[in-house]
């Protein structure tokens, strides 16, 4: 009975961690990351490793188009026009944050799990430029795309 | 009870509970926003904002804004070297708009070109920086 209580926790746990981001660590991909063209800005996307809500890795919309998913402990960045934009997320509700882009400049976007009725909610939030920065730095590139 | 009856008081009760936890979306409208840069400004007293949707900001003494424009309700700062937000249902990245009568008197939302009108207008402290 031991055994079989190790084995399924065992299993649940390789299931949590499946899902959360595996990909570089900021350092070792970093120097492919391109200069910005000079009419663009950058939008970098990030959550953080906590274990809580890791199951809800929902899509990440910019003005309604897919540019990739809330993972646990990853980062991906898109390139786009100066411009004003809209990243949303859906679970049993949709979340956006609404922002300005300049060209030249790079916003941080954190998203993070609250609690909801059914189902957490990603909640995505602007982050202090500085802040935003350190916390990529600790994280692990994904490619953008959600789990399918 | 009845089934029916039982039932119906479960999908109220989901009701309610789902009502209770849906903050309200942040009331904004168009607003005609003229690019203007201008000077730096420090406030030189804290001010703390509640907003209609129940949420609070905290505006640090000490913080910088920059002129970037004028809307018909006063002249627009951003913020310098971070960001500042509102949240109701939504977030949203958000200027200050104070009047002339150093009144913060609400937001521009420059993600969406709308204005969010405060309720009461709050007096801000501040100074121009050199």
């Amino acid at each position: 009975m031991k055994r079989r209580f190790a084995l399924a926790a065992l299993i649940s746990t390789a299931a949590l961690f499946a899902g959360c981001a595996s990909g570089p660590k900021y350092a070792e991909m970093s120097k492919s990351i391109p200069p910005l063209k000079a009419d663009q800005g950058r939008i970098y996307f990030f959550r953080s490793g906590s274990m809580v809500g890791a199951a809800v890795q929902p899509e990440i919309r910019l003005n309604g188009t897919v540019v990739g998913a809330s993972k646990p402990g990853g980062f991906f960045y898109v390139d786009r026009p100066a411009g004003n934009y809209v990243a949303a997320t859906a679970t049993e509700t949709e979340k956006t944050l609404s922002f300005a882009l300049a060209a030249g400049e790079t916003k941080y976007v954190r998203s993070s799990p609250s609690i909801g009725l059914l189902v957490g909610r990603i909640v995505l939030e602007l982050e202090d430029p500085k802040k935003g920065q350190d916390e990529v730095e600790t994280l692990s590139f994904t490619d953008g795309l959600p789990a399918k | 009870m009845s089934i029916r009856s039982a039932a119906a008081a479960a999908v109220s009760m989901v009701l309610a509970i789902t009502l209770a936890g849906c903050a309200a979306s942040v009331d904004s409208a168009p607003v005609v926003f003229v690019s203007a840069p201008g000077a730096d400004i420090t406030l030189t007293q804290a001010a703390e904002v509640a907003l209609a949707t129940r949420y609070t900001r905290s505006l640090p003494q000490g913080s910088k804004w920059r002129k970037t424009g004028t809307v018909p309700q006063g002249s627009v700062y951003r913020p310098i070297d971070t960001v500042f937000t509102i949240e109701g249902r939504n977030v949203h990245e958000a200027y200050l708009v104070i009047s002339a009568q150093r009144q913060l008197v609400g937001f521009y939302l420059p993600g969406e070109s709308r204005l969010s009108p405060l309720l009461a207008p709050i007096p801000l402290s501040y100074k121009e920086l050199p």
